[in-house]
């Protein structure tokens, strides 16, 4: 934790330790804009929104809930992908048959192989062993215009965690992500009027990872008292939620059963009418 | 842009409040270095009252929960565009008005005869119009359709990447001058001549403002490198003859950008009760460019002599065909 609070005095603290290599300084953070109520009746929402939820859940308090500044890399860098992909160019084939003109349009296939070059930036992984990355992606995207300068003040007082990852396994999360994102792009870069089988290779080069600091609410709730929690998050900056939140099995037998009594009903009906 | 900072990366040049590279979003070095010897507990304290400090939400800012100060934080700046390059006016006010009597006289025969002794001029104000100037070097990848290569369809799929080098392109961020007004003039200035203030041989000019934050200014600026390559490739990269569906990503590398004022005499003129306007450049006073009345009776003249020539050659025609 980069955060403390004095046990007898409640004076927040914040903990600077030398940098290292895979515990960097923190370069940005953003700050809270969500704050405690509006996080809880968020998550309120979040779980009132899925009807299958059991109704247990729904009724249940949170256990806690949490502001916590999440370590994640804002990895940039300059990508460069060799593309190779099949073009279709269409074109209209008219024939006479029976005095009858028929036009038909066929696709003729090329190859295009190429190179295509751009900056990636704003690919934000997390650094957290606690809160994974695809628990991170499912509440993005942050708006990166608010990213300010690291400095104490921004988290004294909150849950700070340190980078538990090594910066190595988050740039190559990062690397993975770019690539799918540039997969995307290509698709879009490509002429011709239909594209298959684009495949890319992509090399990064000149590549930045800043440590930033970025707001997450982090809740748990339980169904019962003996459950496992189910842990909620909260976007700090945007409010958008997430949280696996199970089904009631009960209700899924009781929809079932409504379904089927529905459609006998129906065919009971329509034999009498018949 | 006028500060020493450059990206490590792109080489562009980055304002001293901006936190990342604008062009390719590299972390800036910051101003406070922050190389520590040994684990540091820092105990944030109200310069106010003493106090322990947490952020709060409420204030976006850490604040202090007994006296309610709150704490400034080192934040990107966003502030309005304003010139630090003006280029001198060269042309006074004698002779852009005489600029604009010899334009009137060379508009050609379909203006109303007595434009030039009916005419006269409302106003000849001088005027900076503020546009930037920018440099870069970038790495352009492009593909596209064209016809060059086509087998059976229409079209054959191309792709290409080229270094292109753009000096002193200027944007105009005018809300005064149409497009077609800023291209034209922009072609008659010296741009090396750029000074740091206003000169003051014209001392009533007034310096248009540019209502544009840095961010939307940086956008406008690279929308229109990004259409600049665009057409550069068109024109000179691409086989073939005709084109479709061109597509370019451009990678920017030193891209700066000069805040600049142009200076420019506006005139406007009355005709037969309507307002013209006519714009001369405030450092060549042949590069003018106007809108002038057009006589409906000259135009009627000419096409009715038109006809009437066509109709005669038409009549001979068919004479020498009945003497054939």
């Amino acid at each position: 934790m980069r955060t403390a609070r004095c046990p007898y005095c409640d004076s927040p603290s914040v903990v600077d330790r030398p940098a290292t290599p895979d515990r960097p300084d923190p370069v940005f953070a953003i700050g809270f804009d969500v704050d405690e109520p509006t996080a809880r009746s968020i998550i309120r929402r979040h779980i009132a929104g899925r009807r299958l939820a059991p109704t247990a859940l729904k009724r249940r308090a949170l256990d806690n809930i949490r502001g916590v500044y999440l370590p994640t890399y804002l990895y940039s860098a300059v990508a460069t992908s060799n593309f190779d992909a099949t073009i279709g160019e269409d074109y209209t084939v008219v024939t006479v048959r029976d005095k009858k003109v028929k036009r038909e349009t066929r696709t003729e296939l090329r190859r295009l192989q190429g190179r295509h070059t751009c900056y990636v930036s704003d690919v934000v992984v997390s650094a957290s062993k606690t809160i994974t990355n695809a628990e991170v992606e499912a509440v993005e995207p942050f708006d990166l215009r608010a990213l300010r300068r690291y400095s104490p003040a921004l988290i004294s007082g909150w849950i700070s965690e340190e980078p538990a990852l090594e910066r190595d396994r988050c740039l190559e999360l990062a690397r993975t992500e770019s690539r799918s994102a540039l997969k995307d792009e290509l698709r879009r870069f490509m002429p011709g009027d239909s594209v298959r089988d684009l495949r890319h290779t992509t090399e990064h080069s000149d590549e930045s990872a800043d440590l930033a600091l970025l707001p997450l609410w982090v809740a748990a709730i339980r169904e019962r008292d003996d459950a496992d929690p189910i842990r909620l998050l909260v976007n700090g900056q945007t409010g958008r939620a997430y949280g696996k939140i199970p089904v009631s099995w009960r209700k899924i037998a009781f929809l079932i059963a409504a379904v089927g009594a529905v459609i006998g009903l129906l065919t009971l009906i329509l034999g009498w009418i018949g | 842009m006028t500060s020493e900072l450059v990206c490590r990366r792109c080489a562009s040049p980055v304002e001293i409040d901006d936190i990342r590279c604008p062009i390719c979003h590299h972390a800036t070095p910051s101003v406070m270095p922050c190389d520590l010897p040994q684990t540091r507990v820092e105990v944030l304290r109200c310069s106010g009252c003493g106090v322990a400090v947490s952020y709060s939400v409420s204030a976006r800012a850490p604040k202090c929960a007994f006296c309610g100060s709150v704490v400034q934080l080192e934040s990107p700046g966003d502030p309005l565009e304003q010139s630090d390059h003006f280029l001198p006016f060269t042309v006074d006010r004698e002779t852009a008005a005489a600029a604009y009597r010899s334009w009137l006289a060379g508009l050609g025969w379909f203006r109303p005869s007595d434009l030039k002794s009916r005419s006269s001029v409302e106003s000849l104000r001088p005027l900076w119009w503020v546009g930037w100037v920018f440099d870069s070097k970038a790495l352009v990848s492009w593909t596209a359709d064209s016809d060059s290569g086509a087998e059976r369809a229409e079209w054959a799929p191309h792709s290409g990447q080229a270094e292109l080098e753009f000096d002193d392109i200027v944007v105009s961020a005018s809300r005064g001058l149409s497009g077609r007004e800023s291209t034209h003039l922009a072609e008659s200035y010296d741009l090396s001549s750029a000074r740091e203030t206003p000169n003051e041989t014209v001392p009533d000019a007034v310096v248009e403002r540019f209502d544009l934050q840095r961010s939307s200014a940086r956008s406008t600026v690279t929308a229109a490198v990004e259409r600049l390559a665009a057409r550069r490739i068109l024109d000179n990269h691409i086989p073939g003859t005709r084109f479709r569906r061109t597509h370019v990503s451009v990678l920017h590398r030193r891209l700066s950008t000069r805040r600049t004022s142009f200076p420019a005499w506006v005139l406007a003129y009355r005709y037969r009760d309507r307002t013209y306007r006519t714009v001369i450049s405030g450092q060549d006073p042949s590069c003018i460019l106007g809108n002038a009345p057009i006589s409906a009776l000259k135009i009627a003249v000419t096409i009715g002599a038109a006809a009437l020539l066509a109709i005669a050659a038409g009549g001979c025609l068919v004479l020498l065909g009945l003497f054939n």
